[in-house]
């Protein structure tokens, strides 16, 4: 379980959270959506360790990230917006460097390496250096290498960007599979079509506030979220 | 006009942070630091000029100082100017973006060089400026023509070098272009420039005598090798307004045709750098799927880092390579260097004090080569924009920031221990000092590699365009060298001290000490400090 309780972030005047609070539970799939700017990436690195911020606390299965980073760093995955790897390594030694910083024994980091290089059509492309690749294909090792320590928290800013339409349809069916192992999905996105058939819950962020969250059916009711997200900007 | 004007001021806005006047007040004692180690460098040039002048003035010989600093400036801009080819001409990192634009190529590239100019400007009016100072006192005619000629020599004394350094960085990256491991092919015809400077740098000595006695015909040989320097030397003597506006004219069409040339094939270049390779298709099966611990896996991260940047490699490895020839220049020639050391301006060391602490020297070479070796002041701000990956991943900073010194030591350790058996071998060192010389090899290097990381987080530069940038242009390599060479000047300073009171052995116990505990203060510094900096990065 993710528990975000009033946390709030500051750069110099500006507020980027303010006393943000909710709840993401196991075999939750969260969409955390919001216009540019609302705070969305700023909450995202708060949980997994990468900002601090100046009040409140966010616990990972009850233990705090401020005091206890490592332990819940090891609980999460975390593929942020823009493919941040090692440019100049071989897509192996990535995948392998970040196993490694995970524990994660030879057997396990094999058979999911392999599953999930298949998966994504990379497998015959993995000994290649980083660099000679495509944004979607640097995306997918991003990929591979947070689900090959078979995280129980998956943490996601804008997943989708860059992928094509079959490795967007693999996710799903990778996010699906975690539901059902009562894991943890949280995003961050801008489609809203596929937030909405996706995820079981939401949150809604505006101007570093929490407007809404819930559960998809309560924040929608009988409207699109498109709708409902846009009656929210609007106001 | 507008459009150029646009661009000139974007592309230089993040390379000249550095001098932004609405700086943080954090910022403002760094700038505070590089202004006051500006002004030590200018002053050091100063007064070497005067020293040349006050050989030089009674034979009424002032304008070969002149010609020889212009010539002289003019190779070091030349050599620096090579190393900065790469990163500010062919491997800039904005040419998707400014190639998309509606602007003409040869405006792109003309912007380019305009940025390497200013960077030139600068490191000229370094060397420039101290000159025409120290000229005024010695001058035997001085007027107003003379300051007239000096401003305008400042802005066109970096043209020449400027385009020789392109067409030398068109030869390297053109070259390496062609070629899989082109950081490699880099590293190979940089080392080969190395070298030579090194050479020169050995030589320098000589070459001043060698200018007092042979004053005019050097200064005949400068003026006609380097027209700039005989330009400048003739027009402070006699002032001609023909001559300095052929030597105006002759500098902008020089620039111009520079342009034109390199604008047919630059571009082909450039795009050739960017073409990676890929390997062949390969089976999923035959891959290496090894796991490692996480000090080792981090450190295979590190030293992959280290050895893809090769302006890294050149930069920290001069020492090392120069630890290492000057151990075996001394097992084939200590006889030869004796007189040399002993002759070093205000040291006064008897032949035989050298000769009864030759541990002491062996302690010397050891602390150079150490204080000249900073890698770890450029890790923080070479991690980049993926300083994210590490900050995500489960593990404590400690062990991050201590992966990137044990590297550094992995790097520097065997260098300095080859070069400590040589000149042990020659020197017939006792056991008991060779061990203690051993230990010293890597306590000095890890006082640097701690300070080098320490300045790095308080001085992170991660939105750098290029390593070079990094490695070369940052705050953080700038005030760790600086404070590096204080730190040597000091260590040596208190070592022969020491050697004058107490043996060789008494020596090298106390620096076994001192250095325990310099390196376990910089590492507690290090754990505690250097982690809450970490903490604070972001981009």
């Amino acid at each position: 379980m993710i528990e975000i309780k009033n946390v709030t972030k500051k750069y110099g005047n500006k507020t980027a959270l303010d006393n943000v609070s909710f709840t993401v539970n196991d075999g939750d799939i969260f969409a955390f959506i919001g216009h540019n700017g609302a705070g969305k990436t700023t909450l995202i690195k708060a949980i997994v360790g990468i900002h601090d911020f100046d009040d409140g606390d966010i616990l990972i299965d009850g233990k705090s990230i401020k005091t206890d980073p490592v332990l819940c760093k090891k609980m999460m995955a975390f593929v942020p917006d823009n493919p941040e790897t090692y440019e100049h390594m071989k897509a192996i030694d990535y995948i392998n460097f970040i196993c490694d910083m995970y524990d994660v024994d030879n057997d396990t980091r094999e058979k999911n390496i392999k599953k999930y290089a298949t998966l994504f059509e990379m497998q015959d492309k993995l000994n290649d250096t980083i660099d000679s690749y495509s944004h979607g294909m640097k995306q997918k090792i991003v990929l591979i290498s947070a689900l090959a320590h078979d995280p129980k928290i998956l943490i996601m800013d804008e997943p989708f960007v860059g992928l094509d339409p079959k490795a967007v349809f693999d996710i799903k069916k990778i996010l699906n599979e975690m539901v059902k192992e009562k894991k943890i999905v949280f995003y961050s996105t801008h489609i809203l079509d596929v937030a909405e058939k996706l995820c079981s819950r939401v949150a809604i962020i505006k101007n570093g506030k929490l407007v809404k969250s819930g559960s998809m059916k309560e924040i929608k009711g009988d409207k699109s979220l498109e709708k409902v997200f846009m009656e929210l900007e609007e106001k | 006009m507008k459009k150029l004007h646009s661009l000139i001021k974007a592309c230089m806005t993040s390379d000249m942070n550095l001098f932004k006047i609405k700086a943080k007040k954090g910022k403002k004692s760094s700038i505070a630091v590089v202004l006051f180690i500006t002004l030590c460098l200018m002053f050091t040039i100063w007064s070497n000029a005067n020293i040349l002048f006050e050989k030089l003035s009674p034979m009424h010989l002032q304008s070969v100082v002149l010609s020889f600093f212009v010539f002289l400036t003019s190779v070091l801009l030349i050599v620096e100017g090579i190393y900065k080819a790469g990163p500010l001409i062919f491997n800039c990192k904005d040419d998707q973006l400014l190639l998309s634009l509606p602007i003409k190529r040869r405006t792109v590239l003309f912007v380019r060089i305009f940025k390497f100019y200013i960077f030139e400007l600068l490191f000229n009016s370094l060397f420039i400026i101290p000159l025409i100072i120290a000229y005024i006192r010695w001058a035997e005619v001085l007027d107003w023509t003379f300051f007239l000629t000096s401003f305008i020599m400042i802005f066109t004394l970096p043209i020449i070098p400027i385009i020789i350094s392109c067409v030398i960085g068109a030869i390297i990256f053109g070259f390496s272009s062609h070629f899989k491991h082109k950081s490699i092919i880099q590293i190979v015809v940089s080392i080969v420039f190395l070298v030579v400077a090194l050479y020169l740098s050995f030589t320098v000595q000589n070459i001043f005598n060698y200018i007092a006695e042979n004053a005019e015909t050097i200064n005949n040989s400068i003026t006609k090798i380097y027209y700039p320097a005989g330009i400048y030397a003739s027009l402070a003597i006699k002032f001609n307004i023909l001559d300095l506006l052929v030597f105006i004219l002759i500098n902008i069409s020089l620039f111009s045709i520079s342009i034109f040339v390199l604008s047919k094939f630059y571009f082909k270049i450039n795009s050739r750098l960017k073409n990676v390779t890929t390997s062949k298709k390969t089976n999923i099966e035959d891959l290496k799927i090894k796991s490692n611990s996480i000090t080792k896996a981090l450190i295979k991260k590190e030293l992959n880092t280290f050895l893809r940047t090769p302006v890294l490699i050149i930069n920290s490895g001069f020492a090392l390579v120069l630890f290492i020839i000057i151990s075996i220049i001394t097992v084939i020639k200590f006889d030869s260097l004796i007189p040399i050391i002993s002759d070093q301006n205000g040291l006064n060391l008897s032949k035989d004090l050298i000769m009864n602490n030759l541990s002491i020297v062996i302690l010397i070479l050891i602390s150079i080569t150490s204080y000249m070796t900073s890698i770890t002041n450029s890790l923080i701000s070479l991690e980049g924009r993926s300083i994210v990956i590490l900050k995500s991943l489960p593990i404590k900073v400690k062990t991050i920031l201590m992966s990137k010194i044990y590297t550094c030591l992995l790097i520097t350790t065997p260098v300095l221990v080859i070069g400590d058996i040589i000149l042990f071998i020659k020197f017939k060192t006792n056991i008991f000092e060779s061990i203690l010389l051993i230990i010293l090899s890597v306590l000095i290097p890890l006082v640097s590699h701690f300070i080098g990381l320490l300045i790095n987080l308080k001085h992170p530069k991660l939105d750098a365009e290029n390593s070079t940038e990094v490695v070369k242009q940052s705050t953080s390599s700038f005030i760790s060298v600086m404070l590096g060479m204080i730190l040597l000047v000091l260590s040596i300073g208190i070592v022969i001290k020491l050697a004058t009171l107490m043996n060789s052995i008494l020596v090298l116990v106390i620096s076994v000490v001192i250095y325990i505990l310099i390196d376990s203060i910089l590492y507690w510094i290090l754990t505690n400090k250097g982690v809450k900096e970490f903490n604070q990065l972001s981009i």
